[in-house]
């Protein structure tokens, strides 16, 4: 069990986990930048208080609360930022990076999910955390942070496969 | 099921968005800031002394304070205690009651109840001011006494014994003597 003050490698760490954490941060931030302001933020505390980094599940739970603290600091200007956003859709930073348009569509059906769907679909796919582990960062029960899975799977079936 | 499985695959093909190199580099930043802090003395990166007992001061002060609030009150407790034995608990097997037992002891006979005890409890006295009586100039002190008697009668051949309390009251007049 290695941690990452102990190793010092930090960033192969970093490098290894933060696409994950941008896009899970982005599930409560609008901005790419905000994004990465809060995700700096929780590792940088993660590795001062020298927790392990198999300890994912804390690291999880740290971006969620910073950006969470994010918003009702700057509820204001997130308010003004999601008027913009809405204006000017074309210009938005994707969260992702297609390879065509199954892959687009796709990425916006993600958009529509109810966030805590999107959160739970967001960690087990894109930063491959264990059921345990999602509900240890969001406070809920491995049953429910599964079956909001695949709740997730199923609305996300449904609407890229029209009957 | 199977349509699940295959909706999980194509969310696999789609990868998230990288993150800007300005990023590790502010990470990095930090991480070097966090370092020097912690070189300089941060304590949430010293390592904790291994010393000994850790005092919670708050708490300490807490008992302290408790510990005295209750001596406090045992001494006051333990004063007013002395203060009321000397005025009210005076317990006495007064003269009156003397005469009364030694009669009733000359008269016993070994099938009857024998006066054992008697005792008088004066538990409060009031001082209800002077007073002049019409056949004496001498002003008098009239005092009331609230006491509780008890008497006491025992059986010498069987053992019983009988015991009857009941209240009394009492006014005495004591001359005032005019200095």
């Amino acid at each position: 069990m290695q941690n990452l003050v102990s190793h010092e490698d930090w960033k192969s760490c970093f490098s290894e986990v933060a696409p994950g954490l941008l896009l899970f941060a982005r599930q409560w931030v609008q901005s790419a930048a905000d994004a990465e302001d809060v995700v700096q933020e929780a590792f940088v505390k993660f590795w001062r208080r020298n927790h392990k980094i198999e300890n994912r599940a804390l690291l999880y739970a740290a971006v969620r609360s910073i950006a969470l603290d994010f918003i009702r600091r700057d509820s204001r200007r997130a308010r003004r930022e999601a008027t913009a956003v809405r204006e000017t859709d074309e210009f938005s930073e994707p969260q992702f990076e297609f390879e065509d348009d199954t892959q687009r569509a796709l990425a916006e059906a993600i958009d529509f999910l109810p966030c805590e769907q999107r959160e739970v679909l967001v960690m087990k796919i894109w930063n491959e955390l264990t059921f345990a582990e999602i509900a240890g960062a969001l406070g809920i029960s491995q049953n429910t942070a599964a079956s909001r899975y695949r709740y997730a799977l199923a609305a996300l079936r449904n609407t890229l496969q029209p009957q | 099921m199977n349509d699940l499985s295959q909706i999980e695959k194509e969310l696999r093909k789609l990868r998230p968005a990288r993150p800007s190199p300005v990023l590790f580099e502010r990470v990095e930043e930090a991480m070097i800031d966090c370092r020097a802090v912690g070189r300089r003395g941060d304590p949430a990166r010293q390592p904790r002394k291994p010393s000994g007992p850790r005092y919670n001061w708050l708490s300490l002060g807490f008992g302290l304070a408790a510990a005295a609030v209750l001596l406090l009150f045992a001494a006051v407790k333990m004063e007013r205690r002395q203060e009321s034995g000397k005025e009210i608990a005076q317990t006495s097997r007064e003269p009156e009651a003397a005469p009364l037992l030694n009669r009733a002891q000359k008269s016993t006979s070994p099938d009857k109840f024998v006066p054992a005890g008697a005792s008088r409890l004066v538990y409060n006295t009031r001082d209800e001011g002077l007073q002049f009586a019409s056949s004496s100039g001498q002003p008098l002190r009239r005092m009331r006494y609230q006491t509780h008697e008890t008497w006491q009668w025992r059986n010498p051949t069987t053992g019983a014994s009988l015991r009857v309390s009941y209240p009394s009251e009492e006014v005495v007049l004591i001359p005032v003597s005019g200095e």
